[in-house]
């Protein structure tokens, strides 16, 4: 009690501080600008939660991806509504017949914002740097798409070298099926060399793509400005794009009836029609690569039984949620990775609402009158979930209907991941957006013993889904590899870490001035080529 | 000033000064309650509060259903024979909520003003008694605490010690402290020139027993005043934090929480927000004409 009120008598301090300095500080943003930016050629995009960093190798929420995605570009892309895998910064790549080596072409003349060549070295500085780092803490998921570090066991590459200015070439220990995709990666686009010492890049990003840093107000706004000299040519054709951080899905929805933002995400599936109904506004459906889940932290009683947690997947009734917050926007979910990606396995049965049984399992566990929990609900809209914190009310009443309390909790966005990913939450709702469309980027990355610490939020250890996810990964064959992932889903469906929620189909409203923009299923796209009408 | 006030009161504590002999010995509590009780609004105001409190604790035995039952395919009923004030988006019957609701709407209401009297009278009072730099360190407290405006005081005060309910009821007594405090600081300050307390000091009865025994209970009107007013201003804080998401935590029928949720729905379904909003403005009128019904009868310059 002491500490927090000398914390608290701090905090008014800090207050009465941060209060004087307003009035004397003024605008530095405003005025004195160089550039010819047309403000009305500047689209606003507003959104429920800020960036945890810029730079995209050390996150993986789509808060940030959405904005390091305009700032920095991949050796490949994917086309614009699918992950196939086009040019990116290379124009062209080669792969030798054992799929042991890629052999990579770069763009010639295309230069970093901050004036730097890119070229063959830039490419390689980038890789080593996050290879060589062996930082588990911050290139977590590098380590998780690459299979380690530098000199581990599991690392996939052997070796990056160039040939010559613009040809890179890439060596691999054993082929990795998703190869390409993973590289086409957000987290994995290029940096500008210059700027990858120390932690600079989370708040300074500086990459080749088609709109530049200018600044970051935390919580606020990411004010990013045309890149003039981006070497496509005529692109990009906005003069610049501001992110607006407006947490309430509903206000947001204002603030764009009313025109102080262009375009926006996490639209209440509830306010599709007043979207539809409005001339001035037009909705956009991005395609479902995503799901919803509710996880356990299988390290923690009493959900390091399999009882309880197949329980608790009794309690939910997934169907009613989805009529009820969802506005038929989505689709219930047995597996842990979508319906649309080769590998999933639909023969696999649901578990039904039923009460009855519940308890029965709950009985069988040795809790049979249930026990207090804490639920942890994000804080934020996100794709796969617009309203997380009323679903989690909805699955505290169903809960309550067996005995078992459920304590709903929450952070703000970035120490809600943080906790999570340290095995603080005994049981949270989170979901996952694939970031290349392949089952790799699902199961392995959500749910391999490999990735507790980074994206394995339930600590999920199963040595024989382990077996199966690597043996998928070197296998080249795409029905073999389907196979597997089936059988690896089945284990998990009997093990439950997670209640699989939802898959949905997020919905974005926008201004019906905006052109060629295209919602992308990884959640994030360029908008190079978008353009107001 | 002070000696007008001895002459037209009668003491509240009759013992030390008896009544003139002609007049009819009545207790200045009983002459309050008749003052009381000729003013028509303020019997209103009772009437109002008495009907939520009365509400609040037979809350088990009125209300139709429990406030955290409900069923998802029965979301936004109109209000109808079965569910008077409708349903919530989860299938939640609205008039119990509203029912339990009273219940922690007035708890919040009465406990944190208890507490806030209890500290804040502590404070006035010494400062008020003892004067010099003692007073000097406790108004610059009571300054302090008034220069933030209250809401945001209390958000922070939330925010430091994580959002809920309890820790709602603790950041609104704290920021009532300052206003009981001033309030007493000044009672104390003009009754302790009066002559019997100089009497009082002259038998060499000690500071504690002048404290308690003559100079608290000479303070208590305005205390119940301002004590009645402040209830309606702690229910009506406690559910703007509620609102904000930084009270009580659901599924907990707190009627500023209510608001929140169903905000969204004020359109589509306005029952969600039109009763609980009701509840909240009718419980705050309700202890608004008691407190001024209240001062008026209290106070005895208002006399005729």
């Amino acid at each position: 009690m002491k500490k927090s009120l000398l914390t608290l008598f701090a905090l008014m301090l800090a207050l009465s501080l941060a209060l004087a300095g307003c009035s004397s500080g003024g605008d530095s943003s405003k005025g004195g600008d160089d550039d010819k930016v047309d403000p009305n050629n500047v689209m606003i995009y507003g959104r429920g939660g800020d960036s945890v960093a810029l730079d995209p190798a050390v996150v993986t929420d789509g808060e940030s991806f959405i904005v390091t995605e305009q700032i920095y570009e991949p050796l490949v892309n994917y086309g614009k509504d699918n992950t196939d895998i086009v040019e990116g910064l290379a124009k062209k790549w080669e792969v030798s017949e054992d799929g042991l080596t890629y052999t990579f072409e770069l763009e010639e003349g295309v230069k970093f914002h901050d004036g730097e060549k890119f070229n063959a070295d830039a490419v390689i500085k980038n890789f080593e740097r996050w290879a060589k780092s062996k930082d588990e803490e911050k290139f977590y998921y590098y380590k998780s798409m690459f299979g380690g570090f530098e000199g581990d066991e599991g690392h996939v590459i052997e070796s990056i070298k160039a040939d010559g200015e613009y040809k890179v070439v890439f060596k691999l220990k054993r082929p990795q099926a998703p190869f390409l995709k993973n590289i086409a990666m957000s987290p994995f686009a290029i940096a500008s060399p210059k700027s990858l010492d120390g932690d600079k890049l989370s708040k300074e990003p500086v990459g080749t793509g088609p709109f530049k840093f200018k600044s970051w107000k935390p919580n606020d706004t990411i004010v990013l400005e045309k890149n003039a000299d981006y070497w496509v040519k005529d692109l990009p054709k906005l003069d610049g794009v501001t992110f607006k951080v407006i947490k309430d899905n509903s206000s947001r929805l204002n603030a764009l009836t009313k025109g102080e933002i262009d375009l926006m995400d996490g639209l209440n599936p509830s306010d599709m029609k007043k979207v539809q109904d409005n001339g001035k506004l037009q909705l956009f459906e991005r395609p479902s690569m995503n799901v919803g889940y509710l996880g356990f932290n299988v390290e923690k009683a009493p959900f390091d039984k399999k009882e309880v947690r197949q329980a608790i997947s009794h309690l939910i009734d997934k169907q009613a949620i989805i009529d009820n917050f969802f506005e038929g926007t989505a689709e219930p979910a047995k597996n842990p990775m979508p319906p649309s990606i080769n590998g999933y396995n639909d023969s696999i049965q649901d578990r039904e609402y039923d009460e009855a049984k519940a308890k029965e399992l709950l009985a069988k566990a040795g809790v049979p009158d249930g026990f207090k929990m804490d639920l942890w609900a994000m804080p934020v809209a996100r794709p796969y979930m617009p309203n997380g914190q009323k679903v989690a009310e909805a699955i505290q009443a169903n809960l309550a209907k067996v005995g078992i309390e459920a304590n709903i909790v929450t952070f703000e966005w970035g120490a809600y991941l943080e906790k999570t990913r340290n095995g603080e939450a005994p049981v949270f709702m989170l979901g996952w957006t694939g970031d290349n469309g392949d089952a790799d980027n699902f199961l392995y990355t959500l749910l391999d013993k490999d990735n507790i610490g980074s994206n394995n939020y339930s600590r999920y250890t199963n040595e024989e889904v382990h077996k199966l996810l690597l043996e998928a990964q070197s296998t080249p064959d795409e029905d073999t590899r389907a196979e597997l992932y089936k059988k690896a889903q089945e284990i998990i469906h009997e093990d439950a870490p997670w209640v699989p929620l939802v898959h949905s189909k997020p919905q974005l409203a926008g201004a019906s001035k905006i052109k060629g923009f295209v919602p992308h299923p990884t959640g994030s796209q360029s908008f190079g080529d978008t353009s107001f009408e | 000033m002070s000696e007008q006030l001895a002459k037209s009161t009668p003491p509240l504590v009759p013992q030390h000064v008896p009544a003139p002999v002609e007049d009819k010995v009545i207790s200045p509590w009983k002459e309050a309650w008749r003052n009381f009780k000729k003013n028509k609004i303020a019997l209103v105001g009772l009437s109002i509060v008495s009907f939520f409190i009365i509400l609040a604790i037979f809350a088990d035995l009125v209300a139709p259903y429990h406030y955290r039952d409900g069923n998802l395919a029965d979301k936004h009923i109109s209000p109808s024979a079965e569910h008077w004030f409708g349903t919530d988006e989860f299938g939640r019957d609205i008039l119990s909520r509203i029912i339990y609701g009273a219940r922690i709407s007035l708890w919040v209401g009465f406990f944190s003003v208890a507490g806030s009297v209890i500290i804040g009278s502590l404070l006035g009072i010494i400062a008020g008694y003892y004067g010099k730099w003692i007073d000097g360190i406790i108004s610059r407290i009571f300054d302090i605490l008034l220069a933030f405006p209250s809401i945001l005081l209390a958000i922070a005060v939330v925010s430091v010690l994580g959002p809920s309910l309890k820790n709602a009821l603790i950041a609104i007594a704290i920021i009532n402290i300052p206003t009981f405090g001033r309030l007493l600081r000044s009672r104390v300050l003009s009754v302790k020139e009066e002559e019997y307390i100089t009497a009082a000091r002259a038998i060499g009865m000690s500071d504690f027993r002048i404290l308690i025994h003559h100079i608290l209970p000479n303070s208590l009107a305005p205390i119940i005043v301002q004590g009645t007013l402040a209830i309606a201003a702690a229910i009506i804080e406690a559910a703007a934090l509620g609102f904000l998401g930084m009270g009580a935590q659901p599924p907990t029928p707190e009627w500023g929480k209510m608001l929140a949720d169903s905000k969204d729905f004020i359109i589509q379904a306005p029952w969600t927000v039109l009763f609980p909003g009701l509840a909240i403005m009718l419980t705050v009128l309700g202890f608004n004409l008691m407190g001024d019904g209240l001062r008026d009868a209290l106070d005895p310059r208002m006399k005729s």
